[in-house]
């Protein structure tokens, strides 16, 4: 039996199956709801209210008594978090009538704020795709040669190509095109070697799109082919995240649901980056069939699942991918709407955990040809290293989790308006001032400045400031000896910092820092920081010459900030350099080099990974790493910011 | 034989580097123990296990985090390691034993590891599987040891999935025995979903967990 499901305030409805979930109807109707904790019952932030009552307009009649009743668990996740009537977690709550849902502002999954620029990236013009204009003599009885081989000719005495294939979706179209234009054409041949569009008279359009795939977010540039210039940039959340925050959750639904969960998430990518394509492309005034080819780079397994391949064994050790190298296939195959001869080049792996998009970096930055050491730190939902120089290259993957992004975040959000960004603590007082996306005014604690949460970026200023504070220890416990109303223990024990007060908010309460929070925090920085020694003792290193930080959310953190917690090595700060989206340069110069391309595949394989929780004294590093900014390791490039005692230097008298 | 005021000295004195975390010391104290002849079995049990209560109570508290209580489970191995080998071996034991091991696909050990010093510290006899362990391994390593509890841990979702297979294997060789499973994604709703017995966020919860299902098996053996 199926019934009518509404939700408000997007409007959308449909009719669903008895017992489907409010989440799962929310996510066939295309309605975002937040579902952090992978539908685990413990987050709770999926919850919905439900409407009561007739609803003429919309034709039904809602009621709590049309849903699956609630059982201890879930009551227990609702009281934790306010005691409104008629909320319901959208997960666990299955529906036998009709319902009108009303999703609230702090359950919505906001529209994001993705900033993956392009970056101006250097590389010389040697696209795959290239357009040959040729001019054919008409046949005749005397010369009744076939169309295909006529234009073979004409392409080898005019451009000096030989042998060429024809795709047979362009072969199909042939003899009416060069009828129809006269026998003046435009022919598109990739690799030299097929054509695969042929089009009426001269025409200079050769576009292509570069994609990078993140877990959370993607970007699509679409570029110009004979120049090398963006011509349009859009970026979209990844519609995977409604199936999962992490990787991990994403390789675990396909686990789950053997039959249809890796073909559900890849016809969800599928449609992510054909909407992608179609908005570039209307962007610039074209079409998506102008689109010739398309280069994708993205982590191991939204390569696997973009490409169809079963993720669950690179999900666990030994994390084996299906294959290292790159990937070039038709772009119908998979129904990708672009040029449907075109080409799908997707970017080689180097292992389970560090994939494509890494690789994107590499041939982006490019350390395998400097001489200086780099470490690169790519910090996206998972934390990606590579150090070294032309002579030798490392890599590993660090587990720190989302938390560095916001999520098993008490206040975590995305960056979307009403997301503290930044926070600055006075130590003497303890008062915060912070700034949310969407304003450039500085909060006073009385003004309200709708703040609804906390972004990545600010959770690392937030952390770094209260420790500088002296309101977090060296160890992470908070300090309840501080003198301020902020620091207190909240309604379950548990030590917090109030960062912003219920009238600054448009949530109706306080925004919070608790322990939990910054132990949470505490992991993934020790992830990423015991994985940049772990590397540097495995090449003899005490230093590095350069630290490239990559990412569209490394970009945003404040180096100052990321120093003090300790997320990396100490050094000097003016080695920290932004690369920003080096995966996506990655994409585009791979469009752009058929070189780089070669390239690619080259330093994929000889990049040597290594498997941090092999290493003997992994759990040890991996602790001391966790303090602030290090249990034992000096950080004196500190010294004047922190109190030298936290330091881990040798004090003179 | 040493006094008791020097048998009360030296449990002061290991617990409190335990609890303080000085390794090389409490290696020290250990072996001053075994020099002077007090019992190994009573330092050990009050000084070590004494101290890593303290320890425990400091991580509820949120005053200690996973890097005090690795290098505490460290000061504890020093002086255990010294000990051990004097402590005369106690009949029928007034403590359980536990399998203990990280799933197979899985090799993050840390949190198996701080399980097992606070397991050990405390009397219990643990076999460790290690990490990446054949879900086979779990089932044979029960019986032939008959341990009361095999404790799970899986740091990661894809690697969890594991125990909802593994857990009938157990059972079905073996009903009484209780399960216990851990790790970041697991959840009240996983052991409710998975069949296990119970799970603890925690190592020291861990211990609290323990402690009442072996009560309830001994009780149920009783009657």
């Amino acid at each position: 039996m199926n019934h009518t499901i509404i939700f408000q305030p997007s409007g959308r409805r449909g009719l669903v199956p008895e017992d489907t979930t409010i989440l799962d109807a929310a996510r066939r109707l295309g309605v975002g709801i937040e579902a952090v904790c992978g539908e685990q019952l413990v987050c709770g932030k999926c919850r919905v209210k439900i409407m009561e009552g007739s609803f003429p307009k919309e034709g039904i009649t809602s009621s709590m008594a049309h849903l699956s009743g609630l059982d201890e668990k879930e009551i227990k996740v609702l009281k934790r978090k306010d005691s409104d009537e008629n909320l319901r977690l959208a997960c666990s709550t299955r529906i036998k009538g009709d319902v009108l849902v009303f999703v609230p502002e702090a359950s919505r999954t906001g529209k994001q704020v993705v900033s993956k620029a392009a970056g101006k990236i250097r590389v010389s013009l040697k696209p795959a795709v290239r357009k040959f204009y040729v001019e054919l003599p008409h046949p005749s009885l005397d010369d009744p040669l076939g169309d295909f081989e006529r234009l073979e000719q004409a392409l080898e005495e005019a451009h000096g190509l030989k042998k060429l294939r024809i795709d047979f979706r362009a072969l199909q179209r042939l003899p009416d095109v060069l009828r129809r234009s006269d026998w003046k054409v435009t022919v598109t041949v990739w690799q030299k070697a097929e054509i695969i569009r042929v089009e009426a008279g001269k025409v200079e359009t050769n576009i292509g799109l570069a994609v990078d795939i993140g877990t959370t977010t993607c970007a699509g540039y679409l570029t110009d082919l004979n120049t090398g210039e963006v011509i349009a940039t859009e970026s979209m959340m990844n519609p995977q995240v409604r199936y999962g925050e992490d990787v991990m959750s994403r390789i675990t639904y396909c686990m789950l649901n053997e039959e249809t969960g890796l073909r559900e998430l890849q016809q969800t990518i599928i449609e992510g980056l054909n909407a992608m394509a179609k908005q570039a492309s209307h962007k610039a005034g074209f079409t998506p069939e102008d689109i010739s080819e398309m280069t994708l780079v993205g982590n191991t397994a939204m390569h696997h699942i973009l490409l169809g391949i079963n993720p669950e064994h690179m999900g666990v050790a030994p994390f084996t991918p299906a294959l290292h190298q790159s990937v070039d296939i038709k772009a119908d195959r998979f129904g990708i709407h672009i040029l449907p001869a075109g080409n799908i080049h997707v970017l080689p792996i180097e292992a389970g955990f560090v994939g494509a998009d890494n690789v994107g970096c590499l041939i982006a930055d490019v350390p395998h040809k400097r001489k200086e050491i780099t470490l690169l730190v790519d910090i996206g939902t998972n934390g990606e290293l590579v150090l070294g120089n032309r002579d030798k290259l490392i890599s590993c993957s660090c587990a720190t989790g989302p938390a560095l992004e916001g999520a098993q975040i008490e206040f975590g959000m995305r960056a979307a308006p009403g997301a503290i960004e930044r926070v600055k603590i006075d130590p003497e007082t303890k008062e915060p001032a912070y700034k949310v996306i969407g304003s450039n005014r500085w909060s006073d604690g009385e003004a309200n400045m709708q703040a609804k949460g906390i972004c990545g970026s600010a959770i690392i200023d937030v952390i770094a400031e209260m420790f500088r504070a002296g309101i977090l220890r060296k160890n992470g416990q908070i300090n309840m000896e501080c003198d301020s109303k902020r620091v207190r223990k909240g309604e379950k024990g548990v030590a917090e910092y109030v960062l912003a007060w219920r009238h600054e908010t448009s949530i109706d309460q306080d925004i919070v820092v608790n322990q939990k929070d910054v132990r949470a925090i505490q992991l993934a920085k020790g992830a990423l920081y015991s994985g940049c020694l772990i590397m540097m003792r495995r090449l003899g290193l005490t230093q590095f010459d350069r630290l490239a930080v990559a990412g569209a959310f490394g970009s945003h953190i404040d180096k100052v900030a990321a120093m003090i917690i300790g997320m990396f090595p100490d050094c000097d700060l003016k080695k920290v350099k932004y690369i920003g989206n080096a995966a996506g340069d990655g994409a585009r110069i791979a469009l752009l080099n058929v070189d780089k391309r070669k390239e690619a595949n080259e330093i994929a394989r000889k990049v040597e990974y290594v498997e941090l929780a092999l290493e003997e004294d992994f759990n040890d590093r991996f602790g001391e790493a966790m303090q602030f900014p290090h249990m034992f390791d000096p950080f004196p490039h500190l010294a004047g910011i922190l109190p030298p005692e936290v330091l881990n230097i040798e004090q003179h008298v | 034989m040493a006094t008791k005021e020097k048998e009360q000295e030296l449990i002061r004195r290991l617990q409190d580097a335990v609890i303080h975390y000085k390794v090389a010391e409490a290696k020290k104290i250990a072996e001053e123990t075994v020099a002077s002849g007090a019992d190994a079995y009573t330092v050990t049990m009050e000084g070590l296990a004494g101290g890593m209560e303290v320890v425990s109570e400091k991580f509820d508290s949120h005053e200690y985090f996973v890097p005090e209580t690795l290098l505490c489970a460290k000061a504890l191995y020093a002086a255990l390691d010294v000990l051990k080998p004097h402590i005369k071996v106690q009949a029928g034991g007034t403590r359980g034993q536990v399998v203990l091991g990280v799933m197979q696909g899985d090799v993050h050990d840390l949190g198996k590891n701080i399980i097992k010093a606070i397991f050990e510290a405390s009397g219990w006899t643990v076999h460790d599987l290690g990490r990446d362990v054949p879900l086979q391994k779990f089932v044979e390593e029960q019986l032939k040891t008959d341990s009361d509890i095999v404790m799970l841990s899986a740091m990661m979702t894809t690697s969890m999935v594991g125990i909802k297979k593994l857990i009938p294997m157990i059972k079905e060789k073996n009903p009484k025995v209780k399960i216990m499973i851990g790790g970041a994604p697991i959840t009240e709703k996983t052991v409710e979903e998975y069949g296990a017995d119970t799970t603890a966020d925690n190592a020291p919860n861990a211990l609290k967990e323990a402690m009442k299902m072996l009560d309830t098996l001994r009780r149920g053996k009783a009657a």
